[in-house]
């Protein structure tokens, strides 16, 4: 189990990597054409007669080094200085921090009081000012990193200004990356609507549908507006933004709905990894485990305590904490076993085949670990980060998709596999099975019940636990984190018929999407309220659940 | 047993003597019954009589807190018989009552608000926290609880009511042991989700508080405060007859034989929904009915009182008295929190993990909880005694 | 093999017509197309291998199993028929069909006298049960069911006590005090020794003809003790019906027994 997640993990960070590298590769071809530094342009232009500047404000404009707008507002708001020696010229930024550095490389240098007060403060030319601005701008578009590319376009389409057209007109012409693309010719369409003929609005307004713009709906529904109320309501440039309007709604209604599919496929996801614990502890035992959302708070301790463990030894930064969350993984699931290990022994193995009574003792232990998680971690939660590699979003179709919550179903899904296997193709699982449909038949054809069920139960703590440091990743880890879950894990099992793996499956994966789907309209208490509701009124059809057990005997 | 069990043998002969025997010994176990409850009735009614013309200090004095205090005590008590009489007698575990008694609760609390009147923080005749929330009037349902008739009926159907159409969903599905257990469970946590939100118009998270008067009475006087106490303790005599007059009829084996084996009573020709169902609306009314009490010798209701922890902590007083037997519960409930109010108060910390210790040994080592261990100490005793005589 | 399916006409009139049933699990066919008659006054004997469908026939009949197709109709000697397969298991046993469980079911926690109390032919509701006052002959009568199971010395212990034999007495016992027309009772003598085993016997033949009753048993010795008709259950269908000699002797049912048996021994 524990060698699978080491390759899980592998796996993911590796996939992370290559991404990392396609950024690299991306940003080198985009930004770093040209071999001169942006300081060194940014010195000559200070220093530069009026007529060489034209062609040193072309050149500015290929960059997208951020330190030209800190230069040029130092130049503007008189913080750069002209020293004029013997040896030569040099040209001083009196910084934030009050030294002085060197325009053209950023080195600190020390002046003498005199040599401080030979300096020259230099201001821009009023004309010179203006094409600067833009340039500074539209130095979003030229940065290295993506995202930033897109903000920086998306906020100049919006402002709708005719100036920053042939800045993203000129972007559009070298720019590799398919994301930054659409966002480029999104805001160009959005730029177009205030500042185009009629034929280019209304091609503008088509690129905006087909792009199915979010940003965009503002300025459709404006220019309709604006269209009515010149009385053309009819025109084409009027049904041309209707029709765009719809679409994009279409599209946005469709991205919810895709967004709550995905988010409760990954809440059915965690609920999925905890009932599976619970099915089949219940399932085998007849043990209701109460303190089952105490493991998956254990889970999540867990993890707590490996990340600070990541943070002494290596600290926040560097490349190993990211490695946390999958030492994490084993880690809670080994310690919420050998805890269910000794709570089996001490006090389970006296309440098998007597669920109430299990129920209620198991209710007591949740309550002293509750308390006893308070007491040592506090009442507060604790803070667990994402490692850097899971954050972010994975976009496929237009659609997002977090990677903690892919990483999620994934996780699942090998959980389901792997007790899969372990059921079916081992030993134990064949000793588990014999125990579950006749104990006493089992124990007489000489299965150890005793030991299959000590290690059923850490098992299915353990899964528990595994649950917990995967809600790590996208909740709170608190004393009472499990609580939140454990009705509805309980749900799951009851809907999906005690013992049944199947169909706590099922259930669970219904469960996450019904819930996940009725809360944008409901809100997250109906949405619950209503789950609960349905699942009552299911029951009445199918009362033994998904795939009830046959059974001879009168009373079972 | 052992010196009981000549007497049916030497009688078997006869039909009729046996029939006699069973009424006499019925009779007699009536009467001893009777003596033990007017005991403990007479007992309780020492508290508010003490505190009403008593000394003022010394060990004799009882102060209208510690009458208010014992009066939330037996409201308790009445709450763990109503889930005794589900759990220790039908077999159905059952994890709402805390939902039931706090649904009689907010009943009587809305009264209770409607009564506050214009004397609240806001003056206004709404109620404190919908002035505070911007209600302009007050919501519809929320009109008829001006009158005490009918707020001491919803007391007793709005519980009974949710109890109905739950419990005929779940048991028509044949959904039962920890089935229903579990679905209880859920059922209180969903209602609970509602009570805390503030457009639910119960006053969200904070529920009710600040009251001033009852039936016209002022709810923080002496007088009132005996009066609540002596209605909780007749609640109790109630509950505590309704309970035996159940057990002793038919009904009550009926109950009992659901326990043992709920497939053969069907095939018996009972049909076990209605009973289970009964006897569920029953207890849901009785709980509402402790909830109503509880509300104005507390001062107060809010959501927590319907937490899915606060059910568990019912079957923890029934366990640790006695499940199944007619005193236990008031035992346990008393007993616990008693031991509660002080843990809680000497090591806040610990209380939970004291309680839930508790839990763990009673189930394990106490199965029949104090009731139990007094009784296999009598026997233990009884047998001793028995062995000495023949000895002798 | 449809003679055997036909219903014979004879002077008694029918008390139970199971018709076409077939009753499915997860595609495994527990029933498959059974018809089954049985006469006023009958005692029945079904017989067959393990998995011949005959726990799931009688779940059919007392409502405890839905039939996926067919009809199971009790016929009320005023001529009214009931479809049992329509009615819930409390009604069914209103009806007058009472069952005894393959395991002793009573209440472990009531005295037998107590356990027979409840299982009398009274008006059962709710209310009823609440307001009811024992009368003379209801005494009169639990004292005589307490006879016919000999269990008359034991009224006042509860039943949780008593052995394995005298638990499926008493079972049997709450059948008689409920007075149904037709039985069902599932191995009788499972458990029981063999002094036990007859007197079952003798209980069961003294009830003929004042009830119908269906038996089902495997001791083959206990089954030549009772039987006067034997129906021969097989993969979910009537294999053969007739006397107990006839269906011992006929080959297709040695065929049945025995094959099984063969395999089994191939297996090992």
């Amino acid at each position: 189990m524990i060698a699978h997640f080491f390759f899980l993990g592998c796996n993911g960070k590796s996939t992370v990597k290559h991404w990392i590298s396609l950024l690299i590769v991306a940003a080198i071809l985009t930004s770093s054409a040209s071999a001169r530094d942006a300081r060194t342009v940014m010195a000559e232009l200070i220093q530069s007669e009026r007529a060489e500047q034209a062609g040193l404000i072309e050149e500015l404009s290929t960059y997208g080094d951020t330190i030209i707008a800190d230069i040029y507002e130092a130049w503007r708001t008189g913080g750069i200085y002209l020293l004029e020696q013997d040896t030569g010229s040099q040209l001083l930024q009196f910084t934030d921090a009050q030294e002085w550095a060197l325009v053209h490389n950023g080195a600190v240098i020390n002046l003498s009081e005199a040599e401080a007060a030979a300096a020259k403060k230099q201001r821009p030319a009023r004309a010179l000012r203006k094409q600067m601005k833009r340039i500074i701008d539209t130095l979003g578009l030229k940065a290295d990193n993506t995202a930033l590319r897109i903000d920086s376009a998306i906020k100049l389409g919006r402002s709708q200004k005719a100036e920053f057209i042939p800045a993203l007109e000129g972007r559009l012409k070298i720019e590799t990356d398919k994301q930054v693309l659409s966002a480029l010719q999104e805001a160009l369409a959005i730029s177009r609507l205030a500042n185009g003929e009629d034929a280019q609005v209304v091609e503008a307004v088509q690129t905006l549908k087909a792009l199915n713009s979010v940003a965009a709906r503002a300025f459709l529904e404006e220019l309709m507006q604006a269209e009515g109320d010149n009385e053309r309501a009819d025109s084409s440039l009027s049904y041309a933004c209707a029709e765009a309007l719809i679409s994009i709604e279409r599209h946005m209604k469709q991205q919810e709905f895709f967004g709550s599919f995905f988010r409760g496929f990954s809440t059915g996801s965690v609920l999925l990894i905890v009932s599976f614990g619970l099915a089949i502890t219940f399932g085998l035992m007849g043990v209701i485990n109460m303190a089952h959302g105490e493991f998956v708070a254990i889970g999540g301790y867990v993890t707590f305590l490996v990340q600070n463990f990541f943070i002494q030894t290596w600290g926040l930064s560097s490349s190993a904490f990211g490695w946390y969350f999958i030492v994490a993984l084993p880690v809670s699931f080994i310690v919420a076993a050998v805890i269910g290990l000794i709570m089996e022994v001490s006090i389970i193995r006296f309440l098998y085949r007597r669920p109430l009574e299990s129920l209620l003792c198991t209710w007591g232990i949740s309550m002293v670990m509750q308390q006893g998680f308070r007491l040592i971690f506090g009442a507060a939660n604790v803070q667990v980060n994402n490692p850097t590699w899971l954050m972010g979003n994975l976009s496929f179709a237009g659609f997002q998709m977090s990677y903690t919550r892919l990483l999620i179903i994934l996780i699942a899904l090998v959980v389901v596999a792997l007790t899969w296997l372990l059921l079916r193709q081992t030993n134990l699982g064949l000793h588990i099975r014999a125990v579950m449909q006749n104990r006493h038949m089992a124990s007489s054809l000489g299965v150890p019940v005793a030991r299959v069920n000590r290690m059923t139960f850490a098992l299915g703590c353990g899964l528990a636990a595994l649950g917990g440091a995967v809600l790590s990743q996208i909740g709170n880890v608190g004393p009472s984190m499990g609580q939140a879950y454990i009705v509805d894990s309980f749900m799951v099992v009851v809907t999906g018929s005690v013992g049944n793996l199947l169909g706590a499956g099922l259930s669970a994966m219904g469960i996450g999407l019904v819930d996940q789907l009725l809360q944008p309209s409901l809100g997250p208490v109906m949405g619950k309220i209503t789950v609960f509701v349905v699942i009552i009124l299911f029951l009445q059809w199918r009362p033994g659940g998904l795939f009830p057990t046959l059974s001879r005997s009168l009373d079972d | 047993m052992a010196p009981g069990r000549a007497v049916p043998d030497a009688l078997s002969q006869s039909r009729r003597l046996i029939a006699q025997a069973k009424v006499m010994k019925f009779s007699t176990e009536m009467k001893k019954e009777m003596g033990i409850l007017c005991l403990v009735t007479g007992l309780l009614m020492l508290i508010p009589l003490f505190n009403a013309v008593g000394p003022e200090s010394g060990p004799l004095s009882v102060s209208a807190f510690q009458v208010s205090l014992w009066g939330k005590y037996l409201t308790y008590a009445v709450l763990a018989m109503s889930l005794n009489l589900l759990w220790g007698y039908t077999g159905l575990l059952c994890l709402c009552q805390s939902l039931f008694f706090a649904l009689g609760g907010y009943a009587m609390g809305m009264y209770l608000m409607l009564m506050i009147g214009e004397r609240g923080a806001y003056k206004s005749v709404l109620p404190d926290f919908m002035v505070f929330l911007g209600y302009q009037k007050l919501p519809l349902h929320w009109e008829p609880f001006y009158n005490f008739a009918f707020t001491v009926a919803a007391v007793l159907w709005v519980p009974g009511l949710l109890a109905f159409v739950f419990g005929f969903l779940a048991f028509r599905s044949r959904i039962k042991g920890v089935y229903f257990s579990i679905l209880t469970q859920a059922l209180t946590y969903a209602a609970c989700l509602m009570f805390f939100r503030n457009d639910f118009t119960f006053g969200g998270n904070n529920g009710f508080t600040d009251f001033k008067d009852i039936l016209g009475c002022n709810i923080n006087s002496d007088a009132t405060i005996r009066g609540l106490f002596i209605a909780t303790t007749a609640l109790m005599v109630c509950t505590y007859l309704i309970t035996s007059g159940l057990l002793a009829s038919k009904l009550g084996k009926v109950q009992q034989a659901i326990r043992d084996s709920e497939n053969r009573v069907l095939f018996s020709g009972y049909s076990t929904t209605s009973f289970k169902l009964m006897i569920f609306v029953l207890s849901a009314m009785i709980a509402g009915a402790a909830g109503a009490l509880y509300v104005p010798q507390v001062g107060g209701i809010n959501p927590s009182a319907m937490e899915a922890a606060k059910s568990l902590e019912v079957v923890v007083w029934v366990a640790v008295g006695g499940r199944g037997t007619k005193w236990g519960p008031v035992i346990g409930a008393i007993l616990v929190n008693f031991i509660k109010s002080y843990t809680t108060h000497a090591f806040p910390d610990y209380w939970l993990i004291i309680m839930g210790g508790m839990f763990v040994c009673v189930v394990l080592f106490m199965p029949d909880g104090i009731v139990g261990v007094f009784k296999q100490a009598k026997s233990y005793f009884a047998r001793q005694r028995s062995l000495e005589t023949t000895a002798a | 093999m449809s003679t055997y399916h036909t219903p014979l006409y004879r002077d008694t009139p029918l008390i139970l017509s199971v018709s076409g049933v077939t009753k499915a699990f997860d595609g495994f066919k527990a029933i498959d197309d059974l018809n089954f008659y049985l006469e006023e006054g009958e005692l029945r004997t079904i017989i067959g291998p393990n998995g011949a469908g005959k726990s799931t026939f009688m779940d059919i009949i007392t409502g405890r199993t839905r039939p996926d197709v067919g009809s199971v109709t009790m016929h009320e000697k005023d001529g009214r028929d009931y479809n049992l397969a329509k009615l819930r298991e409390f009604e069914i046993n209103r009806r007058g069909i009472g069952r005894k469980f393959q395991t002793p079911s009573i209440y472990k926690s009531h005295t037998v006298y107590d356990n027979l109390i409840l299982s009398l032919n009274k008006k059962r509701g709710v209310f009823a049960t609440l307001f009811y006052r024992e009368s003379r002959e209801d005494r009169e009568r639990i004292m005589e069911v307490l006879k016919t199971v000999r269990l008359d010395t034991r009224a006042n212990d509860l039943a949780g006590m008593l052995s394995h034999g005298q638990k499926q007495w008493l079972e049997i016992g709450m059948l008689l005090a409920q007075d149904p027309r037709l039985l069902l009772i599932d191995e009788p003598a499972a458990g029981m020794s063999d002094e036990e085993t007859e007197r079952t016997g003798e209980l069961l033949m003294s009830l003929e003809n004042k009830h119908s009753l269906i038996v089902i048993e495997h001791d083959m010795e206990f089954i030549r003790q009772i039987a006067r008709k034997v129906t021969v259950l097989h993969q979910g269908h009537v294999l053969k019906e007739g006397s107990f000699e006839s269906v011992k002797a006929d080959p297709e049912v040695i065929q049945v027994y025995l094959g099984r048996q063969g395999k089994r021994a191939e297996n090992n």
